[in-house]
């Protein structure tokens, strides 16, 4: 009965309860959407790294992977050390540098190249063509093509550098177009190359010999890879060893505004709805307080009441709130278009992730904050003088 | 006859502004049981101070009030809403159905707060609008009831969970004249069917067809206090 | 002497190096020639330094080929969203030095030039991007629009967000006034039994709507105002930064009123249509 009373004084006033529901409605969207964010990106982030299942990164000593230009000296060295340690089942050696290729009108195009070893590189996968095969192979992403003007099989020629004594390119060499690839980790407005690590090594002359700038390292399952990461630090002084829980603490840390910013306005959305709901309940209450000194009277003890009018919050704010969910799930990728639009934000990722989990938080936040809404009003409602409040009734 | 109700010095004042007003004062009565009391009096006169406190949604202030053997002005709030759920039925002016629920709806609602069965009410609904002569209108809100229909469902709620005591406050201050006779029927018929009842009225037919009248002035009572 | 290892400083003067800095708290001068530093106001904060200070730096910890500089300067953090939150610390040291010490030989990251006037620098932009190969020449106003799509991203991010709570704040607004309207529903039923027309009942209702919705506003951007000296506070004392994460600015302030104001309006004349548009009598539940 107490659930039927308060579907019914909802329904009463049809346009109210729409609008009430629509305010609640957008408010839970916007808290499910902060909700995403705050812990989307963590879960996100992680899932990119652990893309091609590697779970540690080995990085110049204080950064973290391609922040600064620094690499890492004597790197088959370093290779050969960490493949040895006890737990690691693949290591894959990464070279970042800017390489120049002429493109269509004798403009040039400056495109980040990776020299990778295929067979264990996590860092592409293959879209079209042919992955690399020799020296003198690269593989490109659309980005590249669109701005240099090439397709795949075509012959080109990339340099690493420029020498303006001698006006000339410095390690140029002629390459073919084997493959297109799409780059996990490089945003796609970002003209990409890869090589083979050798090649790029060689082309950068005495600057890139036998140095890395990243080391990708794959622990076995079952191995905990913390502890690997600990083996992998004690081998250089020079390198730092940064886990999955580390990088995303890293991130995590440097994209911390949005996650505050995500915070603060999770609450004002929770806030305002809570807002919104005790206005309505009480306005509500108050209009019918003749009805609910009657129901006192014919005897139905003042928690029935209580619970009637709590009822009708709890409702109120978990129609709305399973509206909301929807208009958030849009609201979202809206959003996540906007936040794409960082420079250099990697194609993979993603700033709001839905999680079930997500929604149900959103949910029983609302749900809590919609019972408590109720409660204030409709005890005062109920403690109302039953004579008085009667009298005053017919009076009106 | 047994003394279903049993009030001594009975008083109840109000705080107006600058001074109290003595809405009840020292009022004492029996009702028994099975009788039909009508309360009469001009207005302001402290009929309907009387009815709530007899029905236990107002406390005294000074005196006590017993109904079915028990001490009504010293019960805490949470007896006495269970009390009036159980032990008094309440039949208002102005009917005071729920507008959003049906007849039948409204008939159960005291039933369904004593936590009777589902079956047990529906057939105490059918039963009670049967009695009252809306057997047929069951399923019809009270907008869509004419104030006679209205005030005959109030009836049948107030019987809902068979009150020891019927309180009924000008019950038929809103209806015209015919409908006015026909709750005066109605009344009689209940009454002869055993219930008690206390009837608070202006209605000089409502105040005749009653086997006795407490005439009231000032807050005090001024004739037939003794059955 | 007390010693104390620094890891992590980046130096972004003119090339990107990761260098170990190792403090000496007072140390006899050894060399000569003591270069300057310029450090993270954060570091010297972090780690003690003050201005004056000798410290050791090298590209690795416990180099041998370390150098001494003395601290002349601190750096404040650039106030942009997307480094606020970055521990790592910054320093500037003189190029040659740092060239030095990264074994970066005669190179550089990036030039600027300074030339005399607009026209000299458009001629002086077709000359490098002409003869250069490998790097290109960008006036500092297309870096700088280039540098701010942080800046512009948050702006946008901010805006939609604005968006979302305006519309759920509209619905707010619209719900309550009418709501509060309808309070009036015997009030109106009086007057329009005294025979006062349904336009005065409107406009007088929409005129206590909009008043409402002013005043609601007026006091709306009071608490706008602490919130945002608030948030500033907490914020800029996490990330130690001069970085204003909220501004009310008289634009936004005019906004928020005109817009409420009208949504206060409309909900008056919506609500008072709706009860005027009903019997008297029904309005009194008769």
């Amino acid at each position: 009965m107490p659930v039927r009373l308060a579907l019914l004084a909802l329904f009463r006033h049809p346009a109210r309860t729409l609008l009430a529901l629509l305010g609640i409605a957008v408010s839970a969207a916007l808290l499910l959407d902060m909700v995403m964010l705050a812990s989307g990106m963590r879960e996100n982030f992680k899932g990119f790294l652990m893309l091609r299942g590697y779970q540690l990164r080995v990085a110049p000593k204080g950064t973290l992977p391609f922040d600064s230009d620094a690499t890492i000296d004597s790197a088959t060295a370093l290779v050969a050390a960490i493949s040895k340690l006890q737990g690691v089942i693949a290591v894959s050696p990464v070279l970042g540098a800017q390489v120049q290729t002429t493109a269509a009108g004798d403009s040039n195009v400056t495109a980040f190249t990776l020299g990778v070893i295929p067979d264990v590189q996590g860092d592409y996968e293959m879209i079209r063509g042919r992955d690399l095969t020799d020296s003198s192979s690269v593989v490109a992403n659309e980005r590249w093509l669109e701005a240099t003007g090439h397709k795949l099989g075509d012959t080109v020629t990339l340099a690493i550098g420029y020498d303006p004594q001698l006006r000339t390119t410095v390690g140029a060499r002629r390459f073919v177009v084997q493959g297109v690839a799409r780059f996990y980790y490089i945003a796609a407005t970002q003209p990409t190359l890869g090589m083979l690590l050798p090649t790029m090594q060689a082309m950068g002359g005495g600057a890139r010999r036998d140095r890395v700038s990243l080391v990708m390292v794959k622990a076995a399952d079952g191995v905990d890879a913390e502890v690997v990461r600990e083996r992998i630090a004690a081998v250089s002084a020079r390198i730092s060893a940064i886990s999955l829980e580390g990088a995303t603490e890293a991130v995590e840390q440097r994209l911390g505004y949005f996650k505050q910013l995500a915070l603060v306005l999770g609450s004002i959305s929770l806030a305002v709805g809570v807002l919104l709901v005790t206005t309505l309940i009480t306005i509500s209450v108050n209009e019918r307080a003749g009805e609910i000194a009657v129901l006192r009277a014919i005897g139905v003890a003042k928690g029935s009441i209580v619970w009637q009018v709590v009822m009708e919050g709890i409702v109120l704010t978990s129609v709305g709130a399973i509206s909301g969910i929807g208009i958030g799930l849009i609201t979202a990728q809206w959003l996540e278009r906007i936040l794409s639009d960082f420079p250099g934000l990697p194609t993979t990722f993603h700033f709001f992730v839905f999680q079930p989990r997500d929604a149900g938080i959103a949910l029983a936040m609302l749900a809590a904050a919609g019972m408590l809404a109720g409660i204030y009003p409709a005890w005062r409602a109920a403690s109302l003088p039953i004579a008085g409040t009667l009298r005053r009734e017919a009076v009106a | 006859m047994t003394a279903i109700v049993e009030v001594r010095d009975l008083a109840r004042d109000y705080s107006m502004g600058s001074g109290a007003v003595h809405a009840l004062r020292g009022v004492s009565f029996d009702v028994q049981d099975g009788e039909w009391v009508a309360i009469v009096g001009p207005s302001g006169c402290g009929k309907s101070t009387l009815l709530n406190l007899l029905g236990a949604v107002d406390t005294p202030d000074a005196g006590s009030l017993t109904i079915a053997g028990e001490r009504i002005d010293r019960m805490r709030d949470t007896d006495a809403t269970a009390f009036r759920l159980r032990r008094i039925g309440f039949v208002f002016q102005r009917f005071y159905l729920m507008p959003a629920l049906s007849a039948a709806e409204n008939v159960e609602l005291p039933m369904a707060e004593a936590k009777v069965s589902r079956e047990a009410r529906r057939a105490r609904v059918q039963e009670l609008l049967g009695y009252v002569g809306l057997g047929a209108r069951a399923g019809h809100r009270p907008s869509q009831l004419s104030g006679g229909e209205q005030q005959r469902v109030a009836i049948a709620r107030a019987l809902a969970n068979r009150p020891a005591l019927l309180l009924a406050d000008e019950p038929t201050g809103e209806l015209d004249a015919a409908t006015g006779l026909e709750m005066i029927e109605l009344f009689r018929r209940l009454n002869r069917d055993g219930t008690t009842i206390i009837v608070v009225t202006h209605d000089a037919q409502m105040a005749a067809a009653a086997g006795r009248r407490i005439q009231m002035r000032d807050g005090a009572i001024v004739s037939g206090d003794a059955p | 002497m007390t010693v104390q290892w620094i890891a992590g400083l980046v130096a972004v003067m003119s090339c990107a190096a990761v260098v170990h800095a190792q403090v000496i708290d007072s140390a006899p001068a050894r060399s000569p020639v003591v270069r300057s530093v310029a450090l993270d106001a954060r570091l010297a904060t972090d780690h003690g330094l003050t201005i004056g200070d000798t410290v050791r730096i090298s590209a690795a910890p416990g180099d041998s080929l370390a150098e001494r500089a003395v601290v002349t300067a601190l750096l404040a953090r650039r106030a942009d969203p997307s480094e606020i939150a970055r521990q790592e610390y910054r320093a500037r040291l003189h190029l040659d030095q740092l060239q030095r010490l990264i074994s970066y030989g005669d190179r550089v990251d990036r030039f600027a030039v300074q030339s005399r006037g607009d026209r000299e620098r458009t001629t002086l932009l077709d000359a490098i991007n002409a003869s250069a190969f490998g790097f290109r020449a960008w006036p500092s106003a297309e870096i700088a629009v280039r540098t701010s799509r942080t800046f512009q991203v948050v702006r946008r991010f901010n805006s939609a967000i604005g968006v979302i709570t305006i519309v759920a704040s509209a619905a707010f607004l619209l719900c309550i006034l009418l709501l509060k309207i309808d309070e009036r529903r015997r009030d109106v039923a009086a007057l329009r039994m005294m025979g006062i027309s349904a336009n005065t009942i409107v406009k007088s209702v929409v005129i206590e709507a909009g008043i409402i919705a002013l005043l609601g506003s007026m006091a709306g951007v009071a608490f706008g105002l602490i919130v945002a000296r608030l948030v500033n506070w907490h914020f800029q004392g996490v990330y130690r930064t001069t970085l204003a994460f909220t501004l009310v600015t008289p634009q936004t302030v005019l906004f928020a009123c005109l817009l409420s104001v009208l949504l206060g309006v409309v909900a008056g004349w919506v609500a008072a249509r709706r009860l005027v548009g009903q019997p008297a009598l029904t309005l009194l539940g008769r």
